[in-house]
């Protein structure tokens, strides 16, 4: 669970806010604040009032998965190998461990075939598949994607789905354009001029937006005017 | 006006690009799975890339700009308006058009993903070249910034725009559907008439097509209103 109280960061302002268990899209307008709240949330910033809290634990007690908006501004090696293989050899997991727990993932998402690939000849799809692969490989207690999906195909996008839902990921946060995907989370946060307009599920959100194009494609399609 | 591939070909390891295609007047949508040679098609297409073997030909095509899939590659200044004063535009109207009026001053390193794209965007739809090649336009921006980038999509007079998109939701009217699959880009033919055959349509498309819709065009207004044509 992520708690927030009495925060002021930058361009958000947001009194109070609890994010439960399971998968939540934050959704709203570009430049509201949504890559903000994501680095708060995964411990990135230090919130200049008020107080972000993870799990109830200090963030040194937790491992937290993060991909970027800029998936190559989390790139630390040359080699997709070492990108996916990296956090396991930062926790000192033994090799063969470790080759197996990477090839796993790499099979999971379709992106063997990279393994051995120098990571700036990737296309920008595979990259943010590698770096999805880096953020989950450990399982982290919190997982946060800024937008991953906006470079990958519906099948990439279903993999990556199903690969944080059998990993056994207590909380992930999602920021995505794609309202289809974001009807199929646990739960919705509305984000607009660094507030939280609406919380809830999916049932209780969009019908709030009924009138905006934030409205997921898929339901406007299953009523005529 | 037209670009003519004869069996280009880029060969780089086990990944081989083929392609032997005629693309003339019109929006054209590329759309195919992660890895399958998009990018590298549109690398091609501008000239950025020569083709290992085989031809790209330009037929009366006298401009081309490519909008690359990553915005951040296209920075090259300190500020937001030095960026468009960089692409030989007037920053205030083009801060304007890109939702950053006030925010000349800004580092563009520090724009959000979908800002920084959209200040990309509008300085390309400030300019008209004959060839105009979009990778990814719509990946990072919000449902009302895809929908303008559509708009300018379909208000562009004549010349042949290229898309090169995984979009899902927010796509604009298009003549031509082509699809990319391991390297080999295929043309699945002309809208309306190509529209069932298109592999990699979205869900909305397919889930009227599914109840026997048949879309005048891929938007989401269009399969709207297919499905309510034939519910009526």
């Amino acid at each position: 669970m992520i708690r927030i109280e009495g925060l002021r960061h930058r361009i958000l302002d947001i009194p109070d806010l609890v994010i439960g268990a399971g998968r939540t899209a934050v959704i709203g307008p570009n430049g509201s604040g949504k890559t903000t709240l994501l680095e708060l949330c995964a411990g990135m910033e230090t919130p200049e009032s008020g107080a972000v809290t993870l799990h109830g634990r200090p963030r040194s007690a937790l491992s937290i998965g993060w991909v970027s908006e800029f998936p190559d501004r989390t790139m630390l090696f040359s080699r997709v190998y070492d990108e996916i293989a990296a956090p396991l050899r930062f926790c000192r997991l033994p090799c063969p461990k470790v080759d197996a727990r990477v090839r796993q993932a790499a099979e999971a998402l379709g992106i063997r075939h990279l393994l051995s690939m120098p990571l700036r000849d990737l296309s920008g799809g595979e990259k943010a598949l590698v770096a999805f692969a880096a953020a989950v490989i450990r399982t982290p207690d919190i997982l946060v994607l800024d937008e991953v999906d906006s470079h990958l195909d519906e099948e990439a996008l279903r993999q990556v789905l199903g690969m944080i839902r059998d990993a056994g990921i207590p909380l992930t946060l999602i920021c995505t354009q794609n309202m289809d995907a974001a009807s199929e989370a646990d739960s919705v946060l509305y984000v607009v001029s660094g507030t939280v307009r609406h919380q809830g599920s999916p049932e209780d959100v969009f019908p709030l937006l009924s009138g905006t194009c934030f409205y997921p494609p898929l339901w406007r399609l299953t009523r005529c005017r | 006006m037209q670009v003519a591939l004869r069996d280009a070909e880029i060969r780089r390891g086990a990944f081989v690009l083929r392609c032997d295609a005629a693309i003339g007047e019109g929006v054209h949508l590329v759309s195919g799975p992660v890895g399958s040679g998009k990018s590298t098609l549109a690398l091609l297409l501008a000239s950025i890339l020569a083709p290992d073997s085989g031809s790209v030909d330009r037929h009366g095509v006298s401009s081309c700009l490519l909008s690359l899939q990553f915005p951040e590659y296209h920075v090259t200044c300190s500020t937001a308006a030095e960026e468009v004063l960089s692409w030989g535009l007037k920053p205030d109207p083009v801060l304007g058009r890109a939702g950053l009026a006030g925010r000349g001053q800004a580092d563009p390193l520090t724009l959000s993903r979908g800002e920084l794209k959209r200040l990309n965007l509008a300085c390309v739809f400030s300019c008209s070249p004959d060839l105009l090649l979009l990778d990814e336009p719509f990946s990072s921006l919000d449902c009302a910034a895809k929908v303008r980038v559509c708009r300018a999509i379909e208000a562009r007079k004549g010349g042949i725009t290229i898309v090169f998109s995984h979009e899902r939701a927010v796509l604009p009217r298009v003549g031509t559907l082509w699809e990319m699959e391991g390297g080999r880009l295929s043309r699945v033919g002309d809208v309306p008439d190509a529209i069932p055959r298109w592999r990699f349509a979205p869900q909305y498309l397919r889930h009227a097509l599914e109840r026997g819709a048949r879309p005048a065009n891929i938007a989401l207004t269009d399969a709207r209103e297919a499905l309510c044509r034939i519910r009526d």
